[in-house]
């Protein structure tokens, strides 16, 4: 074992021992979790799934379709500060620790790729440092699909432009699974997602209720844990812990965080195993009771429905699904994403925003200001973190969370 | 009554609507033989070219008709007679909106069962683009003026020109698809001929059955191809303030998923786009309620009456009925329309 294969083999033991040991009433339905993040980052063992595995970089990529073909998506964003060490090396200074990351996990085909290969990696136009480092995927032997996605979402002539897109991404899954697509097989892949997200949302339902029923720090493990566990597994998983959190009374939790501020969590993705910020804001007294990001909220909130059974109007459902309702901070014109946040913290009833941008992002970045003016304008107080995958700034995040989880705390509620 | 209101909002509306359009097209076809007669001024085509059969008659046979008077000589009497028709139509109206389109009017029980077949046959329906989605939409009140303007010309000399022949009097029906189709249903094939007793009658009934030609054509190939044509229709929308029942949209709550604008059949783009409007019932609209039904939000979409909600969406709801399938209409396409990609390795 390399001394890399064991820095981010420890540095997700230490992230699991403190979220299981660290915190008390853990429920039950979280085991299955924990031992799958076990096997996969610690133990080095490639995810569970049947048929090629196709990497995806972005929520703009429907998944729904790599499914339908026998396939099983990946997501391929790095959490691990050694992997993005190792990255850095390729890298100019001020790259974001997840690009980083993402390139030293494919240098070494670390976990979550566990020394797997991929059949196809789709890389959507996003942001740039993403799209650059698919580039140095491609030196380095990955057979990477460019998916074009149109810089602002809102007018017809982007979706068209964006369904030419996704038409073209079909050909080259069916080219690299040697499939077909299907009518019969995306309808059940799309109904198996659809059931998968019926209960994240049952879990965010259980959430938005009064009293902590789970804390942040797990359920952003359970929704990154969908790209990482069979489909069906995954959905059986959550459908039992959310029977468990509709059934137990949390004793302990409601003793530490029954009075807490409630956070929703913004910016840039917490990816496993850099849960640096959640999980300090949760030791300091805070309850993450909602989030808008990619590994969460922004890629399982949204369900599809369609017309047809005709791939011509499947397809594109799911191109509409992946399109619209995205809050990526990479459009040009966010006022959804800001609205949608507002709605969020409204209905899960937010004390605070905590936005978090990894140094070098810039797209989170660009939008701090604008999103922190309309929370303002609503009276919830939000504070803006620079960070990255680096345990150096801890102290100092201590002390600012702190003080804004006293502010939000102190906040009137209406 | 919680639970009953849970039980409605996970309800298919889809399939309740079918068998209420059956049992709404025999009262409107057949209900005559049974006496019924709801009204002369119904908002919707019951034709009264079906014969006596029908439970009632579609309004603008009559306003035609009335249309058709000397308006110097007997402008008074026949705006009294007028308004009083007039005044029963909008009362028709405004409780079920244009829920007469999507839930009662034959022509349109009849799209959907055009659809239905195509669907059987596992052929793939049309959609039209924005731009000629708009276009098309306009033609509606061109019709419009298709039902008002010949009878006055009849009777009036408009802008100077000759008045116009005496069949062009009920110009708007000789060229419905309602007048040739719906007799049908009652026994009488005579519409479908060409009526060669005068030089316009031979030209509005070969029109008419051109319309017939290109009604059948269109349904086949677009969902409630007619509809965005339809004078009804435009009509109707003119006292859409007045109506009870509504369709209503909380923008706050949409994320412009796009499902509802796939769904509707009349393929309506606002619905997924615009976040502004409260009240969704435009004049393309037919309240079919799909878009409802199809909504994953909570309460972005519902039906109103009177400002109570009939029928809300809830993300339960959307959940328990994609549960089968991510397919929201009939279910029946699905077998058929698999063949068409089979799942199988390329050989």
């Amino acid at each position: 074992m390399s001394t890399e294969t064991a820095g981010h083999a420890a540095e997700a033991e230490r992230l699991l021992d403190a979220v299981e040991h660290d915190f008390p009433d853990n429920p039950a339905g979280m085991r299955p979790f924990y031992e799958l993040y076990r096997r996969i980052y610690c133990e080095g063992q490639p995810r569970r799934g049947s048929g090629p595995l196709i990497g995806v970089t972005c929520v703009q990529v429907p998944e729904e379709l790599i499914r339908a073909l026998g396939a099983t998506p990946l997501r391929l964003c790095g959490g691990s500060y050694s992997q993005a060490q190792k990255g850095a090396e390729q890298l100019p200074a001020r790259t974001c620790s997840l690009i980083a990351s993402t390139v030293g996990m494919l240098a070494d085909k670390g976990p979550p790729l566990g020394g797997r290969d991929l059949a196809l990696m789709v890389s959507p136009t996003t942001c740039q440092s993403k799209s650059k480092a698919m580039q140095l995927a491609e030196g380095m032997g990955y057979p990477v699909h460019v998916l074009e996605v149109p810089q602002s979402n809102e007018s017809e002539v982007a979706r068209e432009y964006f369904h030419a897109s996704v038409w073209r991404l079909v050909a080259r899954l069916e080219k690299a699974t040697g499939r077909r697509l299907g009518v019969r097989q995306l309808d059940e892949a799309i109904r198996k997602v659809n059931s998968a997200r019926a209960q994240f949302r049952r879990l965010k339902e259980l959430r938005a209720g009064l009293g902590p029923v789970l804390l942040g720090k797990d359920a952003l493990l359970v929704s990154q844990a969908y790209l990482l566990e069979d489909l069906d597994e995954w959905t059986a998983a959550v459908s039992r812990l959310n029977d468990e959190l509709e059934q137990r009374r949390p004793t302990a939790l409601e003793q530490r965080w029954g009075h807490a501020p409630r956070i929703l969590l913004a910016g840039s993705p917490p990816v496993f195993p850099n849960l640096k910020v959640p999980l300090l804001i949760e030791r300091l007294g805070g309850l993450i009771v909602a989030d808008e990001v990619c590994t969460s909220d922004r890629l399982l909130n949204d369900a599809v429905a369609y017309a047809e059974p005709h791939l011509e109007d499947m397809v594109p459902a799911l191109a509409d699904r992946s399109l619209r309702p995205n809050t990526c901070p990479f459009y040009a014109r966010n006022t959804e994403r800001i609205r949608r946040l507002l709605e969020q913290a409204q209905k899960m009833k937010v004390d605070g925003v905590i936005y978090q941008t990894f140094s070098g992002c810039q797209i989170y970045e660009l939008e701090q200001r604008a999103v922190e003016r309309a929370l303002t304008e609503k009276e919830i107080p939000m504070l803006a973190l620079e960070t990255d995958y680096s345990p150096d700034d801890l102290g100092q995040l201590t002390t600012r969370i702190e003080t804004f989880l006293d502010i939000a705390t102190h906040r009137p509620r209406s | 009554m919680s639970r009953w209101r849970t039980w409605l909002n996970r309800g298919d509306v889809s399939r309740f609507r079918t068998w209420f359009q059956l049992a709404a097209f025999a009262l409107l076809v057949y209900g005559g033989s049974a006496a019924v007669d709801l009204s002369n001024n119904l908002p919707t085509f019951a034709c009264p070219f079906a014969g006596d059969e029908r439970g009632g008659t579609c309004f603008l046979f009559p306003l035609q008709h009335m249309l058709n008077v000397k308006l110097a000589r007997s402008a008074v009497g026949a705006l009294i007679g007028l308004s009083m028709s007039l005044l029963t139509f909008v009362v028709w109206f405004a409780v079920l909106n244009k829920a007469w389109c999507g839930w009662l009017c034959p022509l349109g029980t009849v799209q959907d069962w055009i659809t239905r077949l195509r669907q059987r046959l596992g052929v793939r329906g049309s959609e039209y683009s924005e731009a000629t989605f708009r276009r098309l939409s306009a033609i509606k009140y061109f019709f419009l003026l298709l039902v008002v303007i010949p009878p006055l010309g009849v009777a009036n000399s408009l802008f100077g020109l000759p008045r116009l022949p005496h069949d062009a009097g009920a110009t708007w029906c000789q060229l419905c698809p309602a007048r040739t189709l719906l007799p049908l249903f009652t026994g009488r094939t005579s519409e479908l001929a060409i009526d060669f007793s005068t030089t316009t009658m031979v030209v509005l009934s070969s029109l008419g059955l051109l319309m017939l030609g290109v009604f059948l054509v269109g349904s086949f190939v677009k969902r409630r191809f007619f509809c965005l044509l339809c004078p009804m229709s435009a009509l109707q929308h003119l006292f859409g303030r007045l109506a009870l029942l509504r369709l209503s949209k909380d923008g706050a709550r949409c994320t412009r998923c796009g499902n509802c604008a796939r769904a509707c059949d009349i393929g309506i783009p606002e619905i997924a786009t615009d976040l502004e409007t409260t009240n969704m019932t435009t004049s393309n609209c037919m309240l079919c309620l799909k878009c409802v039904a199809v909504c994953p939000e909570t309460d972005c979409l519902q039906a109103t009456f009177v400002g109570f909600p009939v029928y809300r969406a809830t993300a339960a709801g959307f959940f328990a009925r994609m549960g089968e399938s991510g397919l929201v209409a009939p279910k029946a396409g699905l077998g058929n329309a698999s063949q068409v990609g089979n799942g199988e390795k390329h050989s």
